[in-house]
């Protein structure tokens, strides 16, 4: 990626967290209805980014090596492996199955 | 040195010195700083494999510091997506930080725009350690601030070095790397899962991105999930 595009990501993302942790402080105390209702964010969105790392270019699910890789990352998270080994362990088994079966 | 300045830094010093020593709060805190730094490390190897120049890789590290965010938004570089879906990929994953942010406020020093400096050491790690160092309904602010300075040094740390060494691996997709985003989202989301309802936003999530990515652009749905998520949570 060019030097300016990957700046712009870089600079893009950092001043929208700057301001998410920022706003706390200026905030009046949120009914914890609300606050609450947050903590399903990020199982919805890292569910969701699984999701869409396994669908192929026209958004349907496409079936590679990266669905093994990611039921072997799946056992290995449900063992409390270290998050390195799930993922060195999931790139592993793409890399393999590629080297051995020629899978894509 | 500006006088409202220096009694918010002598507030600071004083708080540093209460009950619970620095030395604890980092005792405590060496087995987080491992994780993340490994954490780190993997982020800017994958980084720099995804094409990514390694001074921006760091520099994410130093001005952002949130490790799901910034997978997010890689995860979203390395499968050919645009700038744009990866920072609103990234964003939607620091929302919860206004909530963090709210709930970590009254602990923290000095007047609000101290205060709102001082939260951007929050990510997960500090904010649970400083949950459960502080009582309910207040998080201990030292502990935060103690653990999220620690974590900050290693995360970027940890990102420099794997920026430096990324580059001797060679094709991403012989050595499985496309595999390790999924994977490490897999890993990222697995811990969350306890109880009924964060199964459910896991579930919902899924499907209302699968459901919208064949005739959506990219983004709309991860935006999708989001509300979901925030639906299905309670």
């Amino acid at each position: 990626m060019a030097g300016p595009l990957a700046l712009a990501l870089v600079l893009g993302l950092a001043s929208l967290s700057f301001i998410m942790r920022a706003t706390g402080p200026f905030l009046p105390n949120l009914p914890s209805a609300v606050t609450e209702r947050t903590v399903g964010l990020a199982p919805a969105l890292l569910a969701a980014l699984v999701a869409i790392q396994l669908t192929g270019p026209h958004g349907l699910l496409h079936l590679d090596v990266k669905v093994p890789a990611v039921i072997v990352a799946a056992v290995l998270a449900a063992l409390r492996a270290p998050f390195i080994v799930c993922v060195v362990a999931g790139a592993l088994v793409a890399a393999l199955l590629r080297a051995l079966v020629h899978l894509n | 040195m500006p006088g409202p300045l220096r009694r918010h830094l002598s507030y600071l010093m004083a708080a540093m010195r209460a009950d619970r020593s620095v030395r604890e709060i980092l005792q405590a805190a060496a087995p987080i700083a491992l994780a993340v730094f490994v954490f780190g490390a993997s982020f800017g190897v994958l980084a720099v494999a995804a094409r990514l120049p390694a001074w921006s890789v760091v520099l994410m590290s130093i001005l952002v510091f949130a490790g799901s965010a910034q997978f997010a938004a890689l995860g979203v570089i390395a499968a050919g997506g645009s700038v744009l879906t990866a920072i609103f990929a990234g964003a939607l994953l620091n929302l919860r930080f206004i909530a963090t942010g709210i709930a970590v406020a009254r602990s923290l020093p000095g007047g609000r725009l101290l205060r709102s400096l001082l939260a951007q050491l929050s990510i997960d790690e500090s904010y649970a350690m400083s949950v459960r160092a502080g009582a309910p309904g207040a998080p201990d602010g030292r502990t935060l601030l103690v653990t999220g300075a620690c974590l900050y040094a290693v995360w970027v740390l940890g990102t420099l070095i794997g920026a430096l060494f990324g580059p001797v691996l060679g094709d991403p997709k012989r050595l499985g790397l496309d595999a390790a985003f999924p994977a490490g989202f897999v890993a990222l989301l697995w811990p969350l899962l306890s109880g009924r309802h964060a199964v459910r936003c896991a579930i919902g999530g899924a499907v209302a991105a699968l459901t919208l990515a064949p005739f959506t652009p990219p983004g709309i749905p991860l935006a999708g999930a989001a509300v979901v998520g925030l639906w299905l949570a309670r």
